[in-house]
């Protein structure tokens, strides 16, 4: 591996580990704290929100600087490369759960804020948003995996 | 039940201008999101499923940035993702670091990053000129 694929495959991974520590921190303290913590289908739906949202963020800031790398065309093929390497397509699929549901939930969210309606229709939104993930995001996961799966 | 999503957050907060940034922020986030669910799984879409993610090499963007409409679709991404982001992980500090000296710190540590991130994706996009 070159440097610069070292520097980003050590930036992506403290992201995964940031993300993770946040991810189990957030719904634990909330535990701790007894008062807001219910263990409803709607209280875990808003943690993991928070914590998909979270994890686009990081991945985010990391992206717009192995994007930027395009100023040097060879230095963004060799950084880019590693993008087809399997633990980052695993992490790719990881990303795109991540973002198929924050965007479903918070389409739940908005339907939710501005027809008041919709509360009585609450628990099914949710498994909407659930289903909706899983039916886009198997089938693309499967995409993203396959190079790998056909040995390439 | 009701919605797990941070209150319309009107009652809450102690002064007016507070209260105006707090109501102002909650809207941004529900217009932002609403067009971040287009541009943000049509980008995923484009570079991992409609193509295979090592395809969109250099010559991939640079011929996508020839067109001035995708360098926009991708700078609006850039924008309303970073401020989205920001304000999130803004209430993910408020709610979980309570300290003030810490939640103070976290804070300017998210803002710092996505200024600068903003300034410097924007640079990029608008400054491309392919070799």
């Amino acid at each position: 591996m070159s440097r610069a694929q070292v520097a980003f495959a050590v930036a992506l991974a403290a992201v995964t580990l940031v993300v993770t520590a946040v991810g189990l921190y957030v719904p634990a303290k909330a535990r701790r704290g007894g008062t807001t913590y219910k263990g409803t289908a709607g209280q875990w739906a808003f943690y993991a929100h928070r914590v998909s949202g979270f994890l686009v963020f990081a991945f985010l800031l990391l992206h717009i600087v192995d994007v930027s790398l395009v100023r040097w065309p060879s230095l963004y093929d060799d950084v880019h490369r590693l993008y087809g390497n399997v633990l980052l397509r695993l992490f790719e699929v990881g990303l795109l759960f991540a973002l198929l549901f924050h965007a479903f939930n918070g389409l739940r969210i908005i339907a939710v804020d501005f027809f008041p309606g919709a509360v009585a229709k609450e628990r099914r939104l949710l498994g909407a948003a659930v289903g909706l993930t899983v039916a886009a995001g198997v089938p693309a996961a499967v995409v993203i995996m396959w190079p790998f799966v056909a040995g390439r | 039940m009701t919605a797990p999503s941070r209150a319309k957050p009107t009652q809450a907060k102690p002064t007016t201008e507070r209260r105006g940034f707090e109501a102002w922020s909650w809207l941004f986030m529900r217009l932002s999101g609403l067009a971040l669910v287009f541009l943000a799984l049509l980008h995923f879409a484009i570079t991992h499923v409609l193509n295979d993610v090592v395809e969109t090499d250099y010559r991939f963007v640079a011929a996508r940035w020839d067109n001035p409409l995708w360098q926009l679709f991708d700078w609006l991404l850039l924008a309303l993702a970073l401020l989205h982001g920001a304000n999130g992980a803004r209430w993910v500090v408020e709610d979980n670091v309570r300290r003030p000296g810490a939640q103070a710190a976290a804070k300017a540590v998210v803002y710092v990053l996505s200024a600068a991130l903003l300034a410097f994706g924007t640079f990029t996009i608008v400054t491309f000129t392919p070799r």
